[in-house]
C-alpha cells in the first residue's frame, strides 16, 4: 500500500473541496458523502493487498482534494468488480459504480489513456464496430494498443497455446458477427455521451 | 408454622431414571409434619389437579413440591398468598448433573428433600406491610425536558404530579436551543424545540401542581409517604408523595477549563467558541449565524468534538449528545446555503440509536467528517485554521480559511442543582441526604436491569441527571421513570417490594428487646431504608425496604427477620443435611448461592448436561448480603468439610441485584476465618466466587476445584462431634 | 413458461457450451425461450469505464426496448449480462429523472422501453419459477457419488443482493447439485473472486485468485466444479492450464457450466456440449453416461 505524498513530513496536507464537489457531481457520486470511512470495502476487497489505496483510502483522498494521487492510484483499475463491497457496505453505497464512474473520469478528463485501460479501450472499439464482443478481435486490439504490432504478434505466440485450444474446442470465433442495428446502437450511445455533454 | 407438609414427589424429566423414589419416600415419612405424599410424573400438566386439590381441602397447609428448580412453572404452583410453596430442586441440581443410580446422588436427593421440610415446616405466612393512607401524588423534580415529559406522563395516567422547578420558567436547558435534533422518525430532520408546548401544556394540566422558582429544603418518610417541604420565596409548602422523579437534568462544562487545553486554543480569539455559544447565537439570530468578532456571517465552520471529553484531565466520560447536537449545529450552516462549508473533527462519531439516519443526512447535505486529533487551532487575522493527526488520510492534515471554531463540550450532571451528592432532595435519611452516586457524580443504579432505580427506594433519576443522554432517550426515559414511579406507588399500596424482589409480601421485623444499638444494620442498609433515634435504635422504614437480608446478614444478636427467611430458619436447613462419618470419605460442601445469578447459573449448568461433585449442598440466599456469619458457625460444628458462597460481580461495575451485598459477604468471611482460626479450622474451608449467569460452564470446575482443594485438607475435625 | 433470452457474447465464443446446455436444460423443464432479435453486447462491467454508467447503462437498456413489446420475463445466463441488464432496468423503474433521458437516446435508435420488463437470472428462475422438486423429476441419470463443488462466484448472487438468495453464503446452488443426485462438497471459495475481467487485462495478476479457488475445491474432494457464470468458467479453466504450465501445478478439475452438469443428469448428455471444455470431464462423469 502506498505512502501518502507529504504523510510524515512537516507540511500537513490541506483540505480542498474542490475536487470532491467535482466527484460528487458524476452519475451516483453522491453517493460518495455517505462515506464513513469504517472500512468495511477495504477489508472484503479480494484485490486490495494490490491497491495502491483501499477503497476507503481513496475515498478520504478524494473528500480531502488529493486529485493527483486519487487518479495515479491503481485502485480503480485493480477492482474486479465482484460486488462485495457493494453487498457489505452499510451506507448502500454502490462502490463498484462509483469505481468505474471514477476511470471513465480519468479518461475523459485527465490522460485519455492509461496502460491499464487497454483491455476497455478495445473492448469498447469493439463495441463501437460490431455491436458485439468477440473474445478474440477485443484480445488482438488490447494487445496492439498495449505494444503496437510487434507486441500484438510476441503477445499473440505467447498466448497461441490457449488461442489454439479454445479454437479447436470450438470456443473463439475469429470473425465475430455485427449486430444489423448497428447504425441505430452507436447513435443511441452518441445522443447518450451527448446529454452527458461528452463525444467521442 | 406449617404442621401439615403435603410432600410431592416427581419423576417427570428424567429424574426418575437417576433417582430410587423410596428413599425419598423414606425422608418424607420420617418427618413428622408430613401429612401426605403423593408421587407422580407429571405434576406441571395433568397431575396439577392434584396439588391444587389438597390445597383447596386443606389437607395441607405447605406444599414441598421435589421436582423442578423454583425458576420454573411458577404460576402453575401458586396457590396463593397464604399457602408456602417450597421447591426441592432435584431435575436441573441433581437428575440432570449428577451420576444417575449413585449412592452420592440419592444422598444428595434425599439431603435436599430434608433441607427443603426444614424450610417448609419453620416458614410462617407473610403479611403485607400496608400503610394506612399511602399517597400516590408524585413528585418531578425538575423542569426540563425529561421532568415535563414525566410530569404529563404521570398525570395523563391520572396520577397527581407536583413539579418543583428551580428557576421561574420552565424549559430547562432547552430555553437556550434553537432547533433540536430529530425526535420522532424517521430521524432525519431536526425538530422544532418542544419546550414551549410542553410546558404550556404541564401548566394547564389539571393534575399538574407546578412550583417554579423553588427548591425542596426537606425530604423525609418513604415511599407511598414522602413528606416533602417545598420552599417557595418566601414561602414553605408540605406535600405528602408516594414517589419521587428527580429530572434536575445537567449543565454544560466550564469552558474556562478549556483554556487548559492548548491545542484548542479556547480563549485566544471571540470567534473559537463552545457549543452552547453557537446554539445562543443561532437562536438568537434565528438560525443565521453572525461571527463573533465581527458580525460576519458564517461561510466555513469547524466543529471538534469531544472538547474537554473523554479525557482523563477534564470528563473522562462521552457525554452521549454532543455529537448529534453538532450534526444539528451543522445543518443550521448547510440548510440555508449548501456552499457553506463544514468540517466535523470527531474521533467516535456516537450518533447513537436511531440518530444514525440523522448522521446520514448531514453527511448527504455536504458535511465534511473527519477522523483524528486536533493538533492546532490558531487565528491569524480572522482567518482561523486547524490542524490534526488525520486517521482517515493517515498523516497530518490542516484546513484553512476558517470562520469559525465550534468545540462540542460535554456535560455534567445537575451542576447548579447541587448535584446529587449535595442532595437536590435534602433527604432526612440517616445515611445522608444525597442520592448515593458511584462515579462522576451520577447516581448509583443498576443500570443494566434497572436504570431509573436509585438507592433510594421510590427515587427515580430521568434524563442527563441520571447518565449524559440525548433527547430521543431522555423522552423515553422520562416515560420509564414515570412508570416506574406509578408502579412504586401502587405496590407500596398492597404492601409489595419493588424490584428486584417485585411483589414480594415478606418484610424484616426487628426484635428490638435484644438489639445493643450497634448501628451496623443501619450503617449497612444499600438503601437506606433504616433510621436511627437519638438512642441509636434502628428505626426501619419498610416501604423503603427492597427486602435483600443485608441487615439480617449484619445483626450480631439475629434480630432481625423475614416470616418465610431468617437466621434460624436457615440454620434449620443446615442442620438438616446428613453428614457422614470421616471414615466414609464422604465430603459435605455447603454452597451459599446467591438466588439472582448464581442460583440461574448452576440450573443452567444442570440444563447443559455439566457434571459435577455430589458433595455439594446447596442453599439459595436472597442476597450474599444476607449471609448471616452463624451459618458458616453452623455449619463446621456440623462436619461440614467447607462452605463456598457464590455471589456476583464487585466493585466499579458490580453485578449485585442489592448494590454491595457479594462485598458485604467478602468482609463478613474475612471476620469469619479469624474464628475459625481460633476453633483450629483452616480458613480454605471458606471460600467465595463470583459467578454471572454466563459462567455456567465455569460452575463444575468451581465446584470440582473446591471439593479437590477440601480433600487436600482432609475431613473437618469437628464431624462426629 | 417462456421468456426473452438474453445470451450475451460470451455464449456466442467461450462459453458456447453454456449456450446450449441452458436452452437444453431449460426445454427440458419447460421453460421456452425466445432469444431477443439482433441484441447487443451489455457493456459488462468494462463499458462503464470507458464511457460512463450513464451510457452503459443506456445501451444495455438497448436490449430491453428489442424485448419490450413482447412483454416477457428477460431471462439471462451469464452474470455481468445480469448484472447490466438488471442495473439498467432498476434505474429505468425507479429513477424517473434518468428514464426520460434515456428514452431519448433510446428514441433516436428508434427505440422505446418504459421499464415493463423483468431481468432474471436463470438460477432465480430456477428457484422461482421452476422449483427443485421440478428439478428431481425430471432427473434420469442420479449422479450418485459424483463429488461437486458448486462455484457461484460474485456477481450472480450480488448483482441484486437476495432475488434468489444469500449474497454471502449463497445455497442454491448446493441444493441443485443435490437435487441432480450429486453430492455438494463444503466449499467455502464458492464466492471468492476468480479475478473477473482482470484475468483478460492482466492475466499474470488474476492467477493468484484461481489458484485459491481450485485449491480450495481439490481439497473439499470435489471431481468438478461448476459455475453459472462465463466469465468464472472460463478463468477457472484457461487459468488452470496456466498455472500448470508456468507455475508447476497440476490441476486437473474439470469446470462445467451448472447447465450441461443438469444436461447430464436429464440424460440429455449429447446437448450439454461436454466436448468445448479444456480440461476433459469425460473421467469424472463416466458412470453417468450412457
Amino acid at each position: 500500500m502506498k505512502t501518502l505524498k507529504g504523510a510524515g513530513a512537516a507540511q500537513p496536507l490541506l483540505y480542498d473541496c474542490g475536487f470532491a464537489r467535482e466527484i460528487y457531481a458524476l452519475e451516483g457520486g453522491a453517493q460518495l458523502k455517505r462515506c464513513m470511512q469504517c472500512g468495511v470495502c477495504a477489508v472484503s476487497c479480494p484485490s486490495r493487498q494490490e491497491m495502491d489505496y483501499t477503497p476507503r483510502r481513496l475515498f478520504s483522498l478524494i473528500r480531502a482534494g488529493r486529485k493527483e494521487e486519487v487518479l495515479d492510484a491503481n485502485t480503480i483499475w485493480v477492482c474486479t468488480s465482484c460486488c462485495t463491497c457493494r453487498v457489505r457496505c452499510p451506507r448502500g453505497i454502490d462502490i463498484l459504480g462509483l469505481m468505474h464512474e471514477l476511470q471513465f473520469y480519468y479518461l475523459r478528463s485527465w490522460f485519455k489513456v492509461h496502460s491499464r485501460a487497454s483491455f476497455q479501450q478495445a473492448f469498447w472499439q469493439e463495441l463501437r464496430e460490431r455491436g458485439r464482443i468477440g473474445e478474440a478481435g477485443v484480445m488482438l486490439r488490447c494487445w496492439l494498443k498495449e505494444g503496437g504490432l510487434t507486441g500484438a504478434v510476441l503477445k499473440s505466440l505467447e498466448m497461441k497455446g490457449t488461442g489454439l485450444r479454445l479454437l479447436r474446442r470450438g470456443r473463439l470465433r475469429l470473425i465475430p458477427p455485427k449486430i444489423e442495428g448497428l447504425t441505430g446502437l452507436n447513435k443511441i450511445i452518441d445522443k447518450a455521451l451527448a446529454q452527458q455533454g461528452y463525444a467521442e | 408454622m406449617a404442621a401439615k407438609i403435603g410432600v410431592y414427589l416427581c419423576s417427570g424429566c428424567g429424574i426418575g431414571e437417576v433417582l430410587d423414589p423410596a428413599g425419598l419416600l423414606q425422608v418424607a415419612e420420617d418427618d413428622r409434619r408430613v401429612a401426605l405424599v403423593r408421587e407422580s410424573d407429571f405434576f406441571c400438566g395433568q397431575d396439577a389437579g392434584l396439588i391444587q386439590g389438597d390445597v383447596t381441602d386443606r389437607v395441607v397447609d405447605a406444599v414441598v413440591l421435589a421436582a423442578c428448580s423454583p425458576r420454573f412453572y411458577v404460576k402453575v404452583f401458586d396457590y396463593g398468598p397464604g399457602l408456602p410453596v417450597v421447591r426441592v430442586n432435584l431435575r436441573e441440581q441433581v437428575a440432570w448433573c449428577h451420576e444417575s443410580g449413585s449412592e452420592d446422588t440419592q444422598m444428595l436427593a434425599e439431603d435436599a428433600l430434608r433441607m427443603a421440610l426444614a424450610r417448609a415446616g419453620g416458614s410462617a405466612v407473610p403479611e403485607p406491610f400496608r400503610l394506612e393512607n399511602p399517597s400516590r401524588a408524585i413528585l418531578v423534580v425538575g423542569g426540563g425536558l425529561a421532568g415535563l415529559t414525566a410530569a404529563l406522563e404521570a398525570a395523563r395516567a391520572a396520577y397527581r404530579v407536583i413539579l418543583v422547578e428551580r428557576e421561574n420558567s420552565l424549559g430547562g436547558w432547552l430555553r437556550n436551543v434553537y432547533r433540536c435534533a430529530p425526535l420522532r422518525p424517521p430521524y432525519a430532520e431536526s425538530a422544532e424545540n418542544p419546550f414551549h408546548l410542553l410546558s404550556r401544556e404541564v401548566e394547564s394540566h389539571p393534575g399538574i401542581v407546578v412550583y417554579r422558582g423553588a427548591s425542596i429544603e426537606r425530604t423525609a418518610g418513604g415511599p407511598g409517604q414522602f413528606d416533602v417541604t417545598v420552599r417557595q420565596g418566601e414561602r414553605l409548602l408540605k406535600e405528602r408523595v408516594g414517589s419521587i422523579i428527580v429530572a434536575t437534568g445537567a449543565g454544560a462544562y466550564d469552558p474556562a477549563k478549556l483554556t487548559r487545553l492548548k491545542n484548542l486554543a479556547y480563549g485566544t480569539s471571540p470567534n473559537i467558541i463552545v457549543s452552547s455559544k453557537f446554539e445562543e447565537l443561532a437562536l438568537r439570530g434565528g438560525g443565521r449565524v453572525a461571527r463573533p468578532s465581527d458580525g460576519r456571517e458564517v461561510r466555513r465552520a469547524a466543529f471538534i468534538q469531544c472538547a474537554g471529553s473523554r479525557d482523563p484531565e477534564h470528563l473522562p466520560y462521552c457525554s452521549a449528545a454532543c455529537c448529534v447536537e453538532t450534526l444539528k449545529q451543522a445543518q443550521y450552516l448547510l440548510e440555508p446555503d449548501p456552499d457553506c462549508t463544514v468540517f466535523i473533527y470527531y474521533r467516535d462519531l456516537r450518533a447513537n440509536g436511531q440518530y444514525e439516519h440523522f448522521y446520514k443526512k448531514v453527511q448527504e447535505e455536504g458535511a465534511v467528517f473527519i477522523q483524528g486529533e486536533v493538533v492546532h487551532v490558531a487565528d491569524r487575522g480572522g482567518s482561523l485554521s486547524v490542524e490534526a493527526d488525520d486517521l482517515s488520510l493517515g498523516c497530518r492534515s490542516r484546513v484553512e480559511g476558517l470562520d469559525l471554531v465550534v468545540l462540542a463540550t460535554g456535560m455534567i450532571p445537575d451542576v447548579a442543582g447541587g448535584g446529587p451528592e449535595q442532595g437536590a432532595l435534602k433527604l432526612d435519611y440517616r445515611q445522608g441526604p444525597e442520592l448515593p452516586a458511584l462515579k462522576y457524580g451520577f447516581p448509583d443504579s443498576h443500570f443494566i436491569c434497572f436504570p431509573y432505580e436509585t438507592r433510594r427506594t421510590g427515587i427515580y433519576a430521568a434524563g442527563s441527571v441520571r447518565e449524559p443522554m440525548d433527547l430521543v432517550t431522555t423522552l423515553e426515559d422520562a416515560a420509564g421513570a414515570a412508570l416506574k414511579a406509578i408502579q412504586c406507588v401502587e405496590m407500596t399500596a398492597r404492601g409489595q417490594a419493588v424490584h428486584p424482589r417485585a411483589l414480594d409480601v415478606s418484610y424484616p421485623e426487628f426484635n428490638m428487646s435484644r438489639c445493643t444499638q450497634c448501628k451496623r444494620c443501619t450503617e449497612e442498609c444499600p438503601f437506606g431504608a433504616i433510621n436511627e433515634d437519638a438512642g441509636s435504635n434502628p428505626l426501619p422504614q419498610i416501604t423503603r425496604c427492597r427486602r435483600c437480608g443485608t441487615c439480617l446478614g449484619a445483626c450480631p444478636e439475629r434480630i432481625v427477620s423475614f416470616k418465610d427467611y431468617s437466621v434460624a430458619l436457615i440454620s434449620s436447613m443446615i442442620k438438616a443435611i446428613e453428614v457422614p462419618d470421616g471414615d466414609e470419605e464422604k465430603l459435605r460442601v455447603l454452597v451459599f448461592a446467591c438466588e439472582n445469578d448464581a442460583y440461574p447459573a448452576l440450573d443452567l449448568a444442570g440444563a447443559a448436561g455439566l457434571k459435577y461433585n455430589a458433595w455439594v449442598r446447596i442453599i439459595p440466599l436472597r442476597c450474599l448480603g444476607s449471609l448471616n456469619p452463624v451459618w458458616i458457625a453452623d455449619a463446621m460444628s456440623r462436619g461440614i468439610d467447607g462452605v463456598l458462597l457464590m455471589g456476583c460481580r464487585q466493585g466499579e461495575d458490580y453485578q449485585c441485584h442489592f448494590i454491595n451485598g457479594s462485598e458485604l459477604a467478602r468482609t463478613r468471611i474475612m471476620n469469619v476465618s479469624e474464628t475459625l482460626d481460633r476453633m483450629g479450622l483452616e480458613a480454605g474451608r471458606i471460600k467465595m466466587v463470583e459467578v454471572e449467569i454466563i459462567d455456567y460452564t465455569k460452575i463444575p470446575a468451581i465446584l470440582d476445584g473446591f471439593a479437590d482443594e477440601l480433600a487436600a485438607l482432609g475431613p473437618n475435625p469437628l464431624k462426629g462431634f | 413458461m417462456r421468456y426473452s433470452f438474453y445470451p450475451g457474447c460470451s455464449m456466442e465464443g467461450t462459453a458456447v457450451a453454456y449456450c446450449k446446455s441452458l436452452v437444453a436444460a431449460a426445454w427440458a423443464l419447460g421453460l421456452y425461450l425466445e432469444v431477443i432479435p439482433d441484441w447487443n453486447c451489455c457493456g459488462a462491467t468494462v463499458a462503464p469505464g470507458l464511457a460512463g454508467s450513464y451510457t452503459s447503462r443506456v445501451l444495455a437498456a438497448r436490449n430491453l426496448a428489442l424485448a419490450a413489446s413482447r412483454g416477457l420475463d428477460v431471462l439471462v445466463g451469464c452474470s455481468a449480462c445480469y448484472l447490466a441488464l438488471s442495473g439498467a432496468n432498476r434505474r429505468f423503474q425507479e429513477d424517473a429523472l434518468f428514464r426520460i433521458r434515456a428514452k431519448e437516446a433510446l428514441a433516436e435508435g428508434g427505440l422505446r422501453y418504459d421499464g415493463n420488463l423483468r431481468v432474471r437470472q436463470v438460477l432465480e428462475v430456477i428457484a422461482h419459477d421452476v422449483g427443485l422438486d421440478k428439478v428431481r423429476e425430471r432427473v434420469r441419470q442420479p449422479l450418485t457419488g459424483l463429488y461437486v463443488a458448486g462455484y457461484v462466484g460474485c456477481q450472480t448472487v450480488r448483482a441484486v443482493p437476495w432475488s434468489f438468495d444469500d449474497p454471502e453464503k449463497p445455497q442454491f446452488l448446493e441444493k441443485l447439485i443435490e437435487a441432480l443426485g450429486a453430492v455438494a462438497v463444503p466449499f467455502p471459495a464458492k464466492v471468492h473472486c476468480c479475478g473477473g475481467s482482470r484475468a483478460a487485462a492482466a492475466p499474470g495478476e488474476a492467477l493468484g485468485y484461481v489458484k485459491n479457488i481450485l485449491e480450495a475445491a481439490e481439497s473439499a474432494g470435489a471431481a468438478l466444479v461448476i459455475t453459472p457464470c462465463p466469465m468464472c468458467q472460463f478463468n477457472l479453466e484457461v487459468n488452470q492450464l496456466r498455472i500448470n504450465q508456468t507455475c508447476g501445478g497440476s490441476f486437473n478439475l474439470p469446470v462445467l457450466f451448472f447447465t450441461q452438469l443438469i444436461c447430464v443428469a436429464f440424460g440429455l448428455a449429447p446437448a450439454a456440449g461436454l466436448k468445448h471444455c479444456l480440461v476433459p470431464p469425460y473421467r469424472a462423469l463416466s458412470r453417468f453416461r450412457p
